[in-house]
């Protein structure tokens, strides 16, 4: 069935509605999971280790177990399917024998009061015995360097399925050094003979911390075991069924005896794709039989979340001196902690696939460190990946005097080139964007913007492109019409993104009624249809096609009932203010609401209309984003004042405009403060030296000015009305646009985010970028 | 440690508590009395969500012990709207705007943007800016809370000289 539609004479696709839980938003009334107040509820603390890597010699619980008002404290002793080779961190519920981060869980505690949870957790006396630990990943790779994981643990690669749904070859070469946990490499043609009959040759190393995805709410978790032994999980989550699947394989218990009831969630941007905080919730709600909440304190969430990896990206390109590219080097790192579990394969594909290299030689390597394990953030490793071959293709046209928009436009890919992995590259607006961007004022008039800086300050324009395969997975939805002809429609899909608003308006246009007709419900995973996570900008692509198909068959169904009411053939009628009639005969026809209504009357004979699809799909649907910075810099200081930000992105079909700009403002937000501002900073121990929102600095509404956004729509083929992702885009060009506008502002080239007020006045005082 | 008798208003209501001397004022709200609208996203003061009006002023609730507020006036997001649920323009204006993303600062910055406008009815966008720096948002990039704001101090402003 195809979901490429025009839109209906309704209010419905197209037109922007704000989001129906606004009122309950601005009136505090939304419940997150630390808002529930459940009977007899107890609370949760952790113990965490001090010690990036250390063996458990002991752990005396005593002294906290008699604390009045203690009702549990456990360690890994007391859950006895506790895998040692743990194969995720969600498995490594309690340390078992060993640390291997600072923070990692070592005992639990439920009490009465959080308070005495948290005395508790100074009671509980353990010896370590401290070791060598692996910080740097660079020095992880190395053989000999202390290892992380226990020997025969496997790669996880589920998150890179489930998010971009791009798969490389891996390389034939097993890993030698320990702490090498995936490696690919991508070649084609030979780089060496390219880099031989190359003009210019530009070797650099781009680097970005480890950051944090900064949702608000952190991590919550609500447990509680009825007498039959269902578990149920009020969870702050992306998706609960993947919550349900990977807390039934910790626990070792049929999903069947799980309920997750997704709650509110107060930001997620990836960090709450996996379990954290929910096994081990649930064993003390199983030890204590009562209900047993735990919330991350913003200290835990910094110190050990699930951050975005370090990544540390080696380019070498060779061009001819009119900029024809010949061969690309590429090496990223990405330092996943002490799990597995990194995105590798979007580094190599977006260094090598968004322009054409006739030859390149990519490797990717997974590194583990002794240090909180990554998880996704917004488009993961594609910000990061972007900063590298965006600066690097800016730094290219500006040393070979070429225009920067026309030699990327001469290079950029488009629907049928091979990407590095030699899937075709599916139809895309890449090229609409970058013309879009460059025909704004702020780039046309970017050297007298530039001139007229004054007082000492320099300015500077930059601009950069970025895209996002899509991500894919099988989902389903119903639509149900009620006794009073208006629409019922049942997801599973956690809204993270205000997509349930556009699901109603794709349920509105597809069926032929108003949106505010349509109500949507996301149901737990009792009562709702299978779904994924709301991840990889897949949730109006995938699930709004679900909807469109399950409104279309409940459409289909209506008009059946309607055909055989009114003695018409089903090719005659048409569906008009709430009526379906015999098209000419206006009055001619019934009400949905009667149709409604007869499929819920005892002894009727009309069957309820219930629509439904459940469609797996295969076509991705890539979305890019092109922006561009004007900012000022005091060189004095290093401070950098951003003036203004353009996001120009190709939605496909804006389903909801003001959804969408929501979207890309917050999007390239989150990156500009990757760009300016954020990087948690370790140690030589391990340990995090800025774990507090007052050092790990994001951006204020003080730092920023508007953000001007334009839409662009290039149709999808198999999306529903057209519509792309939008969700990851936005995150993408940022600390690359930032890069190249400082370049501009300061000639300049700044390979390591963030860029902050003291890197930026070193740099200049040096008069050059030292990194390579 | 014995709990000490609170007494203050709270959203114009006189209330008594119960609460240990060393809870702080954000947990008694959410807590004893029952008023989960402000958050607690960092508890050290840095990210606003727990923000509250006391006497009138802007105040972190998470950095201020509940006994600080004896005899005081406190306000929180649940206080807001008009007694018959009738939206406060900044609400109505958040709304329209669509500013609401996953919530969850939203009663810290309308507590610190009715703190601006009361102070200063007519803020200019850089004030306003400044007036909502105190709490971070990660969702909307802060475009179209700005443009709500300034919205609203439009819509009061009206309101004032119709009066």
């Amino acid at each position: 069935m195809s979901t490429m539609k025009t839109t209906r004479d309704v209010k419905g696709v197209g037109i922007s509605i704000p989001r129906p839980d606004g009122p309950e938003k601005v009136t505090g009334r939304v419940q997150y999971v630390a808002d529930i107040q459940p009977k007899g509820l107890l609370h949760a603390k952790l113990l965490r280790s001090p010690h990036a890597h250390a063996k458990i010699v002991s752990i005396d619980t005593s002294a906290a177990k008699a604390l009045p008002g203690v009702r549990a404290v456990i360690t890994a002793k007391d859950i006895p399917h506790l895998k040692k080779k743990a194969p995720t961190r969600a498995h490594a519920v309690l340390a078992i024998d060993r640390v291997v981060f600072m923070g990692q869980p070592v005992a639990a505690v439920a009490a009465d009061e959080p308070s005495i949870a948290e005395e508790a957790l100074d009671l509980i006396k353990v010896e370590y015995q401290v070791l060598a630990a692996s910080i740097d990943p660079l020095k992880a790779m190395l053989p000999g360097a202390p290892p992380v994981a226990d020997a025969g643990t496997e790669a996880d690669t589920s998150e890179a399925l489930a998010h971009s749904a791009v798969a490389i070859a891996k390389s034939d070469t097993p890993a030698k050094a320990v702490n090498i946990s995936q490696q690919a490499r991508l070649q084609r043609g030979d780089p060496a003979e390219g880099f031989a009959q190359s003009d210019h040759i530009l070797e650099k190393t781009y680097r970005v911390p480890m950051v944090h995805q900064g949702y608000l709410e952190p991590h919550a978790v609500l447990a509680e075991w009825d007498r039959n032994g269902l578990l149920t999980l009020w969870a702050s989550t992306q998706g609960s069924f993947n919550t349900r699947s990977e807390v039934a394989d910790v626990l070792g218990i049929p999903e069947n005896s799980i309920r997750v009831i997704p709650v509110e969630c107060g930001g997620g941007f990836g960090g709450k794709i996996r379990a954290l905080c929910e096994p081990i919730t649930a064993v003390l709600a199983q030890v204590t039989k009562r209900p047993v909440r735990y919330v991350m304190t913003r200290r835990e969430e910094l110190q050990a979340g699930m951050p975005a990896p370090q990544v540390i990206i080696k380019l070498k390109t060779g061009v001819k001196r009119d900029g024809t590219l010949m061969a690309l080097d590429a090496e990223t790192v990405i330092d996943s902690g002490a799990y597995s579990g990194a995105v590798l394969a979007v580094s190599a594909v977006f260094l090598g696939s968004m322009y054409k290299w006739p030859a390149f030689d990519i490797r990717g390597f997974e590194v583990l460190t002794h240090k909180p394990s990554v998880a996704a953030y917004r488009a993961p490793v594609a910000p990061q990946t972007i900063f590298a071959i965006e600066s690097q293709m800016e730094q290219i046209a500006r040393d070979l005097d070429l225009d920067s928009v026309e030699f990327r436009m001469r290079h950029l890919i488009q629907e049928g080139d091979p990407m590095v992995n030699g899937q075709p590259w599916q139809n895309n607006g890449a090229k609409q964007v970058l013309s879009r961007i460059a025909e704004h004022p702020h780039w046309k008039t970017r050297k007298q913007w530039v001139a007229a800086g004054k007082d000492g300050k320099r300015r500077g324009v930059g601009l950069a492109l970025g895209g996002w395969l899509g991500g894919l997975q099988p989902t389903g939805a119903t639509v149900r019409l009620n006794p009073d002809g208006s629409l019922a429609v049942l997801t599973g899909q956690v809204d993270i993104a205000g997509t349930n608003i556009a699901l109603a308006q794709i349920a509105a246009s597809a069926y032929g009624v108003d949106t505010d007709l349509v109500r949507i419900t996301t149901g737990d995973t009792d009562v709702a249809p299978m779904t994924g996570l709301s991840a990889g900008s897949k949730t109006i692509y995938t699930v709004g096609a679900a909807v469109l198909q399950a409104a279309e068959d409940a459409r289909r169904q209506t008009f059946e009932i309607a055909a055989k009411e009114l003695e018409a053939s089903i090719h005659d009628l048409e569906l008009v203010d709430g009526k379906v009639t015999v098209r000419g005969m206006p009055d001619k026809g019934i009400t949905l609401a009667t149709i409604g209504k007869k499929g819920n009357l005892y002894m009727s004979k009309t069957p309820p209309v219930l629509g439904k699809a459940n469609p797996a799909f295969s076509q991705q649907a890539p979305g890019f984003a092109a922006q561009l910075a004007r900012l000022e810099l005091d060189p004095d200081t290093g401070e950098v004042t951003l003036h203004d930000f353009v996001v120009v992105q190709d939605v496909g079909k804006a389903i909801n405009p003001i959804g969408v700009e929501g979207q890309m403002q917050g999007g390239a937000v989150q990156s500009l403060g990757m760009a300016l501002t954020e990087g948690l900073i370790f140690d030589d121990s391990g340990r995090l030296t800025n774990p507090s929102l007052l050092d790990y600095r994001k951006l204020t509404a003080a730092d920023l000015p508007n953000l001007e956004t334009i839409i662009v729509e290039v149709p999808a083929p198999a999306g529903p009305f057209g519509a792309r992702g939008v969700g990851e885009p936005p995150i993408i060009p940022a600390p690359a646009a930032i890069a190249n506008a400082l370049q501009d502002a300061t000639g300049l080239r700044l390979t390591e985010l963030p860029l902050h007020p003291e890197r930026i006045a070193l740099a200049l005082a040096n008069g050059a970028a030292k990194a390579p | 440690m014995a709990k000490q008798l609170l007494s203050c208003t709270v959203n114009g209501e006189a209330v008594e508590v119960l609460v240990q001397p060393y809870v702080n004022l954000l947990d008694a709200l959410r807590e004893n009395l029952g008023l989960t609208g402000p958050k607690e996203g960092c508890g050290t003061g840095d990210c606003g969500a727990c923000t509250v009006h006391v006497d009138g002023k802007v105040v972190a609730s998470c950095l201020m012990l509940a006994m600080q507020a004896r005899g005081r006036k406190v306000r929180t997001i649940e206080g807001l709207a008009a007694a018959d649920t009738t939206l406060h323009p900044l609400q109505e204006a958040f709304v329209r705007h669509g500013v609401p993303q996953c919530g969850f600062c939203i009663p810290g910055v309308l507590m610190a943007a009715t703190a601006l406008l009361e102070e200063n009815p007519r803020p200019s966008q850089e004030e306003i800016r400044y007036g909502i720096a105190g709490n971070l948002c990660r969702c909307t990039g802060y475009t179209a809370m700005v443009a709500a704001i300034s919205e609203a101090a439009e819509t009061l402003a009206s309101q004032r000289s119709a009066r």
